[in-house]
C-alpha cells in the first residue's frame, strides 16, 4: 500500500496550488509546465538512475564522461543531496567553461572559418567569458560592438570579421543566432507562409551594418570593420508588382526605430575618408546595433538564448527548430519559456544559474529508458530523457577520458601538472574529431546522421584506434593487469560507460578473456567495442 | 531453341552478372525476388557520371570547331561518326562515338568566373545570398540511391590531393549525400583493416559490439541508435567491396585501352565505381585555364582526355551500362573566341558546348547553334538551368518537384527553367 500511495502524493504534490507558487525555485517551476504539459500522457520514465544521471552531468556540464574513480566515489556516495552537489562542484570546475566554450563556438560561428580570428585566440576569449560566468547580454554586446581594431579585443569581433561582414549573411545569422529568428526568405519578399517574418525586419537588422565595409579589404587577414557616414537601405519585394521602393531606419524586431541625428554638412565625418584612411563617422549606425539587440525592449533576445540553453540540455528547444521562433511554430511549453525568459533577464542573464536551475529539475533528471506501455513517445513533451549525440568535442574528449588517455596524460604530466596543462594536451588531439564529426551546428537525435567516413574513423582510424594500446596508467594498462574477469569487467564498464556491468555483461567480458588467444588484444578491442557501441556515442 | 541459360558462358552473360552483382546490393530484395535479365536490372539503376575539364574546355577546339575563320585557330574540323557533324580534330576518337553523343552548343551559362561558374554548372542555379543548392551528385545520390547501397552515392575523384569528405555540396540534403572526394583515386581514408587488426579479433570485436548495441537497443531504441549501428553494416559493406577501388583486378587491356596515365586511371576506377553500383561519380581532369599557349595546351590536354573518354563510352555500351548511365562532358566555362596576344582564350561563359551520352540521350543529337566565328548563340540559346532539368529527365527524374528543407519547397531544379527536349530520346 505504502508503494502505491507514493506516487500519487508526488502528483498531487507537483499540481498542489501552494507549490506552484512563482516564489518556488525556477527548477520546481520548470517542473510544474513540464508536468502539466504531460497532458493526456499517462505514463513518462522515472527518474534516471544514479548512473545516468551522473554520465549525463558530466557530458552537458563538463563535456566528457567521469573516470571510474568518479563514478565508483558517485554510486557509493548515499547522502540525498548528492545530484545538486555534483552539478554544483561540475558548474565551478574548469570544464564548465571549456563545454560552454564549445557550445558557444559552434552556436556563434556554425564550424565556419577561422580566417581573421584565429581559433586559439578565439576560444581563449570563449573560455575566459565563461570562466568568469560573463553574463550573457554583456557577452553579445562585446560580439556586435566590436570592430576588431584593438588586438586584444579583436577575438569578439569574429562572428562579423570571420562571416566576411557579407551583408546578408550577417543579417541572417544576426536573426537566426541571437534572435532564434530565421528571416532568410524575407530577404526577397515578406515570408510567404509564416506571417510574422516581414521584409521590413530583415532590412532593420541590415540597416544597423548597411553603412560598414571592411578596411583595408575584405580579404586582408588584418581587416577592421569601417563605416561611413551615409547611405539608406532599399528594398523592394519580388511579390510586388508596382515595384515599390521601401525603406527602414535600424530597427530590431517590434522595437522602435532608432533615430539619427542630422548630420551637419561638411561634419559628417569625425576622421573623413581618403586613400589608405579608415573614416570615422561623426554619427555610426553600426555602434547602436550591440544596445539595440540586447535591449529589454527586444523581447527575442533573451527568449532565444534561454530556448538554446534549453536545447543543449534538454535535446529539443522548446522552440524547435531553435532558430524558427514565430507565431505558426508555437512553443511546446510557451508558459515555461515565456517564465523561464523572465527570470533569466532578473538574473541578469546569468547563463550558469540558467544552467543549473535546468540541471536541477526533474525534467532534466528524467530517465531516457522508454517505460514499458509508451509505444510512440512524442518528441515535444519530455516524457523520456532524449537522447543527444555527442559533439564533436564531447567525442574527442569522452574517448580520451575512457579509455585512459586522459588519466595516462596526467600521469605523464607528473605532480606539477596544471590542469591547463592537461587541457593544452588533450585539446590538440580533438582536431581530427572536429574534421570528422563537426559539420555544421551540432546534431540534434532529428537530425542526427552517421555517414560512412565517421563509422570508418571510429572502426580503424589512427585517432580512436590509438587511444586503445596499454600505455602507463591508461585503461588498457590497468584492465591488463586485473586477474579477476569480474574486476576486469568493474572497470572497464565503470571508465566507459559510467555505469556497473549487469550479471550478464560480466559474464560476457569473462567468456571474452577465456576465448582470447593474446589477453591483452583482446581486452584493447574490448575497450574498442564500447566506445563503438550507441550507449557510447550518446547521451542518453 | 531453347532460351540461353546463364550457364552458356557467352560475353552477354558475363555483362549481366557483373551488372547484376552491381546492382543487387542496391534493389536489395526486390532483385532476387524478380529475376529480370541483368539488362533490365542494370537498367532500374540509373548513374550518373560526370567528366569536369577544369579551367574551361575551349569549345572552339572541341566540340564546336571553326576552322579557317579569325576566332578558329590552326585545327581541322573532322567526319564523325554522324554525318554532317563535325568534332574538332583533337577528339578523333571521340568523334568515332559520335553517335553516341549528344552536343549543346548553346550554352550561356552568364559567367567567367572559375568558381561561380563551377557551382552554376554543378547546381544548376544562379548563385543567391542566403541559400546553397546541392550539387548534381547529392541530387543524383538522393535521388536515384538506394538506402541498401554498398558504396556511397556521391563520389568525386580528383587529380591529385587526399581523400575525404566534402560536407558543403550536399547543402540542405545532409552529409550523407555529401561528397566523398577520392585524391589521385585513392580510397576513402580507413577503408583497409589496419595491419594491426587481424580479421579474426575485428570479427570479435565487431560480435561484441552488435551485443552492446542490441542490449541497449532494447531500453532505449530510436531513429538516431538505429542510423548509428546500421552505419556499422553499412562500413562492413564497403569494406567488403574494397577491392573496387584496386585496379589491378581489371584486365590489363582494358587498362590499356583507357590509357596508362593518371586520368586513364581515374576514368576506369569511375567506371568500376558505376558498375559496383555507386549512383554518382565526378572525375576532374585538369587544367584547361589556358590564357597562353592555348593551342599547345590543348594538343596535349585533349590527347589525354580522348582516349580515355571514348574508352568509357565503348566500355559502358558493351557491358550494357550506356543505357542507364549518363555521361556529361563539362567545365565551369568556356574560352574567348578571341585568341590573345599569347595565343591563348580568356574565360568565355557566353557561348560554348556541353557534351552529353548515355541515360536517355538521344546519339548523334546536336542542339543550338553560335555564329560563324562562334561568338554568340544564333540558335535555341539555353543555360545551365536548362541543362540540370535535363539531367534529371534523362534519368526519369522529375525535376519539377520539390525538396522541403525546413518545410519550404525547393525545387529540384530551377522552375525558370526546363529541360532541353531534343536531345533527348
Amino acid at each position: 500500500m505504502v508503494s502505491a500511495f507514493r506516487p500519487l502524493a508526488a502528483v498531487l504534490l507537483l499540481t498542489s496550488p501552494a507549490l506552484s507558487r512563482a516564489a518556488d525555485p525556477t527548477h520546481a517551476r520548470i517542473d510544474s509546465h513540464v508536468t502539466k504539459g504531460f497532458g493526456e500522457h499517462k505514463t513518462h520514465a522515472g527518474p534516471a538512475s544514479d548512473d545516468e544521471f551522473l554520465r549525463r552531468a558530466y557530458l552537458d556540464l563538463v563535456g566528457t564522461v567521469p573516470t571510474a574513480q568518479q563514478v565508483n566515489e558517485f554510486l557509493a556516495d548515499s547522502s540525498k543531496d548528492k545530484r545538486a552537489k555534483l552539478i554544483d562542484a561540475l558548474l565551478a570546475s574548469p570544464g564548465y567553461a571549456r563545454r560552454m566554450a564549445w557550445f558557444f563556438d559552434v552556436t556563434l560561428m556554425e564550424r565556419g572559418k577561422d580566417a581573421k580570428v584565429p581559433r586559439a585566440a578565439w576560444e581563449a576569449y570563449l573560455n575566459a567569458t565563461f570562466a568568469a560566468n560573463k553574463p550573457y547580454d554583456e557577452f553579445a554586446r562585446e560580439l556586435l560592438s566590436n570592430d576588431g581594431s584593438d588586438p586584444k579585443t579583436r577575438p569578439a569581433a569574429k562572428f562579423f570579421l570571420d562571416r566576411d561582414l557579407e551583408p546578408h549573411l550577417v543579417t541572417k545569422d544576426i536573426g537566426r543566432v541571437f534572435l532564434g529568428r530565421n528571416l532568410q526568405c524575407a530577404q526577397c519578399h515578406d515570408h510567404p507562409t509564416i506571417d510574422d517574418y516581414k521584409q521590413a525586419e530583415y532590412y532593420g537588422i541590415q540597416a544597423f551594418l548597411n553603412r560598414t565595409f571592411l578596411f583595408p579589404n575584405a580579404s586582408a587577414p588584418t581587416a577592421v570593420i569601417a563605416e561611413k557616414a551615409e547611405g539608406d537601405v532599399s528594398f523592394m519585394s519580388v511579390f510586388d508588382k508596382a515595384k515599390k521602393l521601401n525603406s527602414t531606419a535600424p530597427k530590431i524586431a517590434n522595437a522602435k526605430a532608432i533615430e539619427e541625428p542630422k548630420a551637419e554638412k561638411g561634419k559628417e565625418y569625425k576622421v573623413p575618408p581618403a586613400k589608405d584612411v579608415k573614416p570615422v563617422p561623426a554619427y555610426s549606425r553600426f555602434a547602436q546595433l550591440a544596445n539595440a539587440v540586447t535591449s529589454p525592449e527586444n523581447k527575442h533576445f533573451a527568449r532565444n538564448a534561454v530556448n538554446r540553453v534549453w536545447a543543449m540540455l534538454m535535446g529539443r528547444g522548446l522552440v524547435h527548430p531553435v532558430d524558427t521562433d514565430h507565431g505558426n511554430n508555437p512553443a511546446s511549453h510557451p508558459e515555461l519559456l515565456e517564465e523561464l525568459t523572465r527570470e533569466f533577464v532578473a538574473h541578469k542573464y546569468d547563463l550558469k544559474w540558467l544552467v543549473r536551475e535546468i540541471a536541477l529539475s526533474d525534467a532534466y533528471q528524467r530517465s531516457s529508458v522508454v517505460p514499458a506501455g509508451l509505444d510512440d513517445v512524442p518528441a515535444d513533451r519530455y516524457l523520456v530523457a532524449v537522447l543527444k549525440p555527442l559533439t564533436a568535442e564531447q567525442l574527442a574528449y569522452a574517448a580520451m577520458q575512457a579509455t585512459g588517455h586522459t588519466d595516462a596524460e596526467r600521469a605523464a604530466l607528473g605532480a606539477k601538472g596544471t590542469e591547463q596543462q592537461l587541457d593544452a594536451r588533450l585539446a590538440a588531439r580533438i582536431g581530427p574529431f572536429r574534421s570528422m564529426f563537426g559539420r555544421g551546428a551540432d546534431q540534434t537525435a532529428d537530425d542526427f546522421s552517421a555517414t560512412l567516413d565517421q563509422t570508418l574513423f571510429v572502426k580503424f582510424g589512427g585517432p580512436v584506434r590509438g587511444l586503445l594500446p596499454p600505455r602507463a596508467g591508461n585503461l588498457a594498462d590497468r584492465l591488463g593487469k586485473l586477474t579477476n574477469p569480474d574486476a576486469v569487467a568493474d572497470e572497464l564498464f565503470a571508465s566507459v560507460y559510467a555505469r556497473r556491468p549487469t550479471a550478464q555483461e560480466r559474464q560476457d567480458v569473462a567468456d571474452a578473456l577465456k576465448g582470447a588467444k593474446d589477453r591483452q588484444t583482446a581486452i584493447n578491442e574490448l575497450i574498442w567495442a564500447l566506445v563503438a557501441s550507441a550507449e557510447f556515442r550518446f547521451n542518453h | 531453341m531453347p532460351a540461353c541459360t546463364y550457364a552458356c558462358g557467352t560475353a552477354d552473360h558475363t555483362v549481366s552478372r557483373r551488372a547484376f552483382l552491381g546492382s543487387t546490393a542496391a534493389l536489395g530484395l526486390a532483385g532476387f525476388a524478380n529475376p529480370a535479365s541483368a539488362k533490365d536490372l542494370a537498367k532500374q539503376q540509373k548513374r550518373v557520371i560526370v567528366v569536369f575539364l577544369e579551367g574551361g574546355l575551349s569549345q572552339l577546339e572541341s566540340w564546336d570547331p571553326k576552322p579557317n575563320t579569325d576566332t578558329g585557330g590552326p585545327f581541322k574540323a573532322i567526319q564523325t561518326s554522324v554525318p554532317g557533324t563535325r568534332y574538332c580534330e583533337l577528339l578523333p576518337l571521340s568523334a568515332k562515338n559520335a553517335h553516341r553523343l549528344g552536343i549543346v552548343r548553346s550554352l550561356n551559362s552568364q559567367t567567367d568566373d572559375h568558381g561561380v561558374g563551377h557551382t552554376v554548372m554543378l547546381t544548376g542555379r544562379k548563385p543567391e545570398a542566403g541559400i546553397t543548392y546541392p550539387h548534381l551528385g547529392a541530387v543524383s545520390a538522393r535521388m536515384l540511391g538506394s538506402q541498401e547501397a554498398a558504396l556511397p552515392g556521391h563520389i568525386r575523384i580528383l587529380p591529385k590531393g587526399g581523400s575525404g569528405f566534402n560536407g558543403a555540396d550536399a547543402a540542405f540534403l545532409g552529409p550523407k549525400f555529401s561528397s566523398v572526394g577520392l585524391g589521385d583515386g585513392k580510397p576513402p581514408a580507413d577503408l583497409f583493416r589496419p595491419a594491426n587488426l587481424p580479421a579474426a579479433d575485428d570479427e570479435v570485436r565487431e560480435a561484441f559490439r552488435k551485443k552492446l548495441d542490441e542490449r541497449f537497443a532494447k531500453s532505449r531504441k530510436s531513429a538516431a541508435t538505429d542510423a548509428y549501428t546500421e552505419s556499422f553494416v553499412q562500413a562492413e559493406r564497403v569494406v567488403k567491396k574494397a577491392e573496387v577501388f584496386d585496379l589491378d583486378k581489371e584486365p590489363s587491356k582494358i587498362a590499356d585501352k583507357y590509357g596508362r596515365h593518371d586520368f586513364g586511371r581515374h576514368m576506369l576506377l569511375a567506371r568500376r565505381l558505376l558498375e559496383a553500383g555507386v549512383t554518382y561519380v565526378k572525375v576532374s581532369h585538369s587544367n584547361y585555364d589556358t590564357h597562353h599557349e592555348n593551342f599547345d595546351f590543348h594538343i596535349e590536354q585533349l590527347a589525354e582526355f580522348d582516349r580515355p573518354f571514348a574508352a568509357l563510352i565503348e566500355d559502358l555500351a558493351d557491358r550494357g551500362m550506356l543505357e542507364s548511365t549518363l555521361v556529361v562532358v563539362m567545365s565551369e566555362m568556356g574560352r574567348t573566341p578571341r585568341i590573345n596576344d599569347r595565343y591563348g582564350r580568356d574565360h568565355w561563359g557566353k557561348c560554348w558546348s556541353v557534351a552529353l551520352a548515355g541515360a536517355g540521350v538521344r546519339g548523334g543529337a546536336v542542339v543550338g547553334k553560335t555564329n560563324a566565328t562562334g561568338t554568340a548563340v544564333t540558335d535555341r540559346e539555353v543555360w545551365s538551368g536548362h541543362l540540370f532539368h535535363t539531367y534529371m529527365k534523362a534519368v526519369g527524374v522529375d525535376s519539377t518537384k520539390n525538396f522541403y528543407p525546413n518545410e519550404r519547397p525547393v525545387p529540384i531544379a530551377d522552375p525558370k527553367a526546363a529541360a532541353i527536349d531534343e536531345i533527348l530520346v
